[in-house]
């Protein structure tokens, strides 16, 4: 079974890769996976015929206990039946249709795919995996109905059908959680149907689930789109669109059928729905001049009858859904693959310039006559049997259903003459005014139609054998209880046979006064065609316009509301978690006493961002944002932090340089805050709220133990664990290694792309690059200062392990030496200084990173493992290696940043 | 202590704010440094300031009562980072002020509009029509 899915879904994958090496002869070898496919299904018939069922899984989400569970019974088979016996045929037919098309590869793929989808649905037992084929088969109909997306009619209907269907699938998948949650089971056969029965959501699974498959199987009002739909190329038109995936609403609800009918409601819903859409369908079926938009609504039509049927849930009311599924798939396929042949051959599908087509198409008109008798449910073909069926199926079910009876042989006697147009119009009588000569079309064009119309002879002719293999196992699968099958072509003088009789001579009728009924119907019934479509382009032109709406309240394009917004929603959201934890208290908080240093620290950088916050000059910006850093660095010294200190030096030092850099070409700043005063006011409230919440939700946060004791261990595996006395160091090259990893690559990155923004390069820099400073006695002090500073940097990066220090620190100390060069002698002298540029001593820094882990690895270690080796008293270790990685990283972006700066110089 | 900083990284957060919602680039730019000031002090103020002496250890001792190692870390890659971040965004600026001649939020110029470089009309993909609006392609060495 898993087999048949997965050869199919190969098919798809190969078939855009095969076909345009093989041309038409891809279709022959396309088709052996659905017909090996359909071999083994009807190898299984059998078994299933005796009542076993066939499971197969494989599990999927084994967290959720979610899994793809396969099983075949008899209504799966039926239609695994269909699925590949018709799509075999279909696939050979899609070779010639589309011989001349440049994307028949593509096309082949969809169809395949759809057809593995289709297959995968039918046989699912898991809901979530049945609901995922079933908008797989959605995803798969748009991209066919829309494959010759070059016509606006097409993309038009594919969105149509898509919109619909998957609208519905939502609702689906909404029923299918809550019948899952009442059932106790995600599995259709351990669904527990009297806890169903007894659950007060009933009234909502129900309607979900039927919303779901009326939209899929083109129920009042949902049915727009299936007509539309026949913009489709034909041969999806007759597989999708008639005898599969529409059947898939079908499908599940017969599927469902003994597990919802207990509410006397379902029943109610399904005929009435059903009977009105075979009605509506019947009624714009025999307006149609097309035949393919004919054909699409007796599709409809009978569509509405299967769901009417399940609906009756009597004996003979679920023999006839049965019989009458099979039949309509066989007939309606070969109707629509003949159109398709006649289209092709004739250049024309309007009825009133054909006929006669017999003459030079006998073996497509054979199979369409074939067809068009099932249709009309002459006998002795299986379609009479069907409508035979149900007539006494409706009769069976009292008052309601004499009612329907009367409404359903209106609609079969309407269908017998749309027959009739099929038929006799198009291949008897006189010879019509075609486009093109006709002539008799190729060998898997008129196989496929023959084919299916032979098939719907044979099991009318000989029914004994569906009875016994196929029709029997399919209605105990879709009825409550047993059901005893019988099938039979003549069972006397019954009011079935009346109203079949009845039936007949109304549609002989309808045929012959076509024109008066037309005439009648045009009058009554012209609004009807339009309005639905056009109700579905208002609709859609309002959702378009309310999205606009909506996107544009919030996409408004002003990076400062965006900002305003976010401020405060942060200012919201921290509130609301301070009421929660009711409040701050300071009570009991065990807060450490304030310390000089870092009394003054925070003073100052709050002094210093204050300044900043008020004025406008450059340069007073720049030592306001400078002194706020020191600030925090005196802060850092007075928390114990030594190293972090350090960092936020040399970092302050670097901010100031490259800011000066920048902002001297910078035009002066107009102002402070925004123009308008109210403006000014609503920003300043949303600052002060956002800095308010912060320092809330900190003071809440410090003013509560310290959870765990991550630092303890830290501090007692530095050692042992690390080789290191710097605990900061080592939980940076070695505990937590993986992590700096990805910082310096962040590093790495920014500077990289900031110094492809900051623009020069190696021409710009001959241009320009001159010294910033030109007094003699800098630049004799400078530059044994600049060696120095370098130096030290070493020395720092080696003593990093156990004193403060280290590669990040001495990758910052390194580059500050090095702007002094250059802020002194200009960037030329600074170029022959490196003789290897920046960017490549940030590569050869990750390098060292990447590849000190990498050691660990091949000793068999995990990755980024510390390891160490103490030749002559020198302790070496990975770690060691991943710090020098760490410093060249750092120490080429901020060169790299700092040439492309200096070097073009605005 | 960690009073005292907590209320500076709140002033710090809402002066950052204030100035990223300023109509001026520049000023956005010095923005981004004091929040990402703030948020340093504030992860090192969430592993609290309780320690005596810094996280350091020999071979046979360890402090009793050090300083909290982890955020320390965490602040020290944060602040080189935030640099990197605050130089890239000093660098959108001058290229902003190069290419559209403004330094003000919220404001397109009509080289937004036009066309990339490669979809101009009568120019080849990848050849440089206009120096001043087409991207530098040198950069990236």
């Amino acid at each position: 079974m898993l087999t048949a899915v997965f050869a199919i879904a190969l098919a798809a994958v190969v078939a855009p890769l095969m076909t345009p090496k093989l041309d038409d002869r891809a279709g022959w070898i396309l088709a052996l996976a659905p017909l090996g496919a359909f071999i083994w299904f009807v190898s299984c018939i059998p078994v299933i015929a005796r009542g076993d069922v066939l499971v197969a899984s494989i599990a999927w989400v084994p967290a959720l206990g979610v899994e793809v569970a396969l099983r075949l019974d008899g209504l799966s088979l039926l239609f695994s039946l269909l699925i590949t016996g018709i799509g075999a045929l279909i696939v050979l037919y899609a070779g010639a249709y589309l011989s001349d098309h440049h994307h028949l590869g593509r096309f082949y793929a969809f169809l395949l795919l759809f057809m593995m989808a289709m297959l995968g649905l039918v046989l699912a037992d898991d809901m979530i995996a049945m609901f995922v084929f079933w908008e797989l088969t959605s995803v798969a109909s748009y991209l066919l109905i829309t494959f010759q997306h070059e016509r606006a009619v097409s993309r038009r209907a594919g969105l149509q059908a898509l919109l619909i269907t998957a609208g519905g699938g939502l609702a689906l998948l909404a029923g299918l959680v809550l019948l899952a949650l009442a059932g106790g089971a995600w599995q259709f056969s351990a669904i527990d149907r009297a806890a169903v029965a007894a659950h007060p959501l009933l009234g909502a699974i129900m309607v979900l689930v039927l919303i779901g498959c009326f939209t899929k199987s083109a129920q009042i009002p949902f049915h727009l789109w299936l007509p539309n739909a026949m913009n489709a190329p034909t041969p999806v038109s007759a597989y999708l669109h008639s005898a599969t995936m529409v059947k898939a609403g079908v499908y599940l609800m017969a599927r469902l059928n003994p597990t919802l009918s207990a509410d006397p409601a379902w029943g109610v819903t399904l005929v009435s729905v059903g009977a009105a859409t075979a009605l509506v369908g019947a009624v714009l079926a025999i307006r149609q001049t097309d035949l393919k938009r004919l054909l699409a609504y007796t599709t409809v039509t009978v569509l509405g009858q299967l769901t009417m049927l399940i609906g009756t849930n009597t004996t003979y009311g679920l023999q006839a859904f049965v019989l009458y599924l099979l039949a309509h798939s066989l007939y309606k396929g070969a109707l629509f693959m003949a159109v398709g042949a006649v289209d092709h051959s004739t250049g024309t599908r309007e009825i009133s310039k054909l006929g006669g087509l017999i003459r030079t198409m006998p073996l497509t008109g054979a199979a369409v006559g074939l067809a068009a008798f099932s249709n009309a449910g002459l006998p002795p073909f299986f379609g009479f049997i069907a409508k035979e069926f149900k007539y006494a199926g409706l009769i069976e079910m009292g008052s309601m259903g004499w009612a329907v009876t009367v409404v359903m042989i209106l609609t079969n006697a309407l269908l017998l003459a749309a027959a009739g147009l099929v038929f006799i119009r198009t291949f008897l009588g006189r010879p019509g005014n075609f486009p093109r000569v006709p002539h008799e079309v190729s060998v898997p064009m008129w196989l496929g139609p023959m084919a299916l119309a032979l098939g719907g002879f044979a099991l009318g002719a000989w029914h004994h054998w569906p009875e016994t293999w196929l029709v029997n196992a399919a209605v105990q699968v879709v009825a409550p209880g047993a059901v005893d099958v019988n099938l039979y072509l003549w069972g006397g003088i019954t009011p079935a046979v009346i109203a079949s009789l009845l039936t007949v001579s109304l549609g002989v009728l309808f045929y012959g006064q076509r024109h008066r009924v037309r005439h009648y119907i045009a009058r009554l019934r012209l609004f009807w065609n339009v309005s639905g479509d056009l109700i579905w382009d208002r609709l859609l032109k309002r959702v378009f316009t309310v999205a606009g709406v909506l996107a544009s309240a919030f996409q408004h394009g002003s990076l400062r509301l965006h900002l305003a917004l976010l401020g405060l929603i942060t200012a919201a959201v921290a509130a609301i978690a301070l009421y929660r934890v009711g409040g701050l208290s300071l009570a009991e908080a065990p807060l450490s006493p304030l310390t000089p240093a870092g009394t003054i620290g925070c003073l100052l950088a709050l002094a210093g961002a204050g300044a900043a916050a008020v004025m406008r000059g450059r340069l007073a910006l720049v030592a306001a944002l400078g002194a706020s850093g020191l600030g925090l660095a005196l802060v850092f010294l007075g928390a114990n932090a030594p190293d972090v200190a350090i960092t936020q030096l040399m970092v302050e030092s670097l901010t100031v340089v490259f800011l000066a850099y920048v902002l001297r070409d910078m035009p002066l700043i107009p102002g402070v805050g925004a123009r308008r005063h109210s403006m000014r006011m609503f920003h300043g409230v949303v600052a002060a709220l956002f800095g308010l919440a912060v320092a809330a939700a900190l003071i809440a946060a410090v003013t509560l133990p310290l959870p765990g004791n991550i630092a303890e261990w830290y501090i007692a595996n530095s050692y042992p664990g690390g080789k290191g006395g710097n605990v900061v160091n080592v939980i940076l090259v070695d505990f937590r290694a993986f992590d700096t990893l990805g910082e310096i690559v962040v590093v790495a990155l920014a500077a990289l792309s900031a110094a492809t923004l900051l623009g020069g390069g190696s021409g710009a820099l001959s241009a320009r690059g001159e010294p910033e400073f030109g007094s003699v006695l800098l630049r004799q002090g400078v530059r044994p200062l600049a060696a120095l500073l370098l130096l030290v940097s070493l020395v720092l990066l080696w003593r990093g392990h156990n004193l403060p220090g280290g590669g990040f620190i001495g990758g910052l100390v390194a580059a500050v030496g090095f702007i002094l060069l250059v802020l002194t002698f200009g960037n030329r002298l600074a170029r022959e200084l490196m003789w290897v540029p920046p960017a490549f001593i940030v590569g050869v820094g990750l390098a060292c990173a990447v590849g000190s882990g990498i050691i660990g690895l091949l000793l068999g270690y995990e990755y980024l493992k510390g390891l160490w080796i103490l030749p002559l008293g020198l302790p070496l270790g990975t770690p060691l290696l991943f710090d020098i990685g760490v410093f060249l990283t750092v120490f080429g972006s901020m060169l790299h940043m700092l040439q492309r700066l200096a070097g073009k110089g605005g | 202590m960690e009073l005292l900083a907590a209320l500076t990284v709140g002033g710090l957060a809402g002066i950052g704010m204030w100035m990223l919602l300023d109509r001026n680039l520049i000023r956005v730019v010095i923005g981004i440094a004091i929040l990402g000031n703030a948020i340093n002090l504030g992860v090192l103020t969430a592993g609290r300031m309780a320690g005596d002496v810094a996280a350091f250890v020999t071979a046979t001792s360890t402090p009793d009562h050090a300083a909290n190692p982890l955020p320390q870390a965490l602040v020290l890659t944060a602040i080189v980072i935030g640099f990197g971040l605050f130089v890239f965004s000093l660098a959108v600026l001058k290229r902003i002020r190069e290419v559209h001649d403004i330094t003000t939020t919220d404001v397109v110029s009509a080289v937004t509009e036009e066309p990339a470089p490669d979809l101009r009309e009568g120019s080849e993909v990848g050849q440089r029509a206009d120096p001043a609006a087409a991207p530098d392609k040198e950069g990236g060495r």
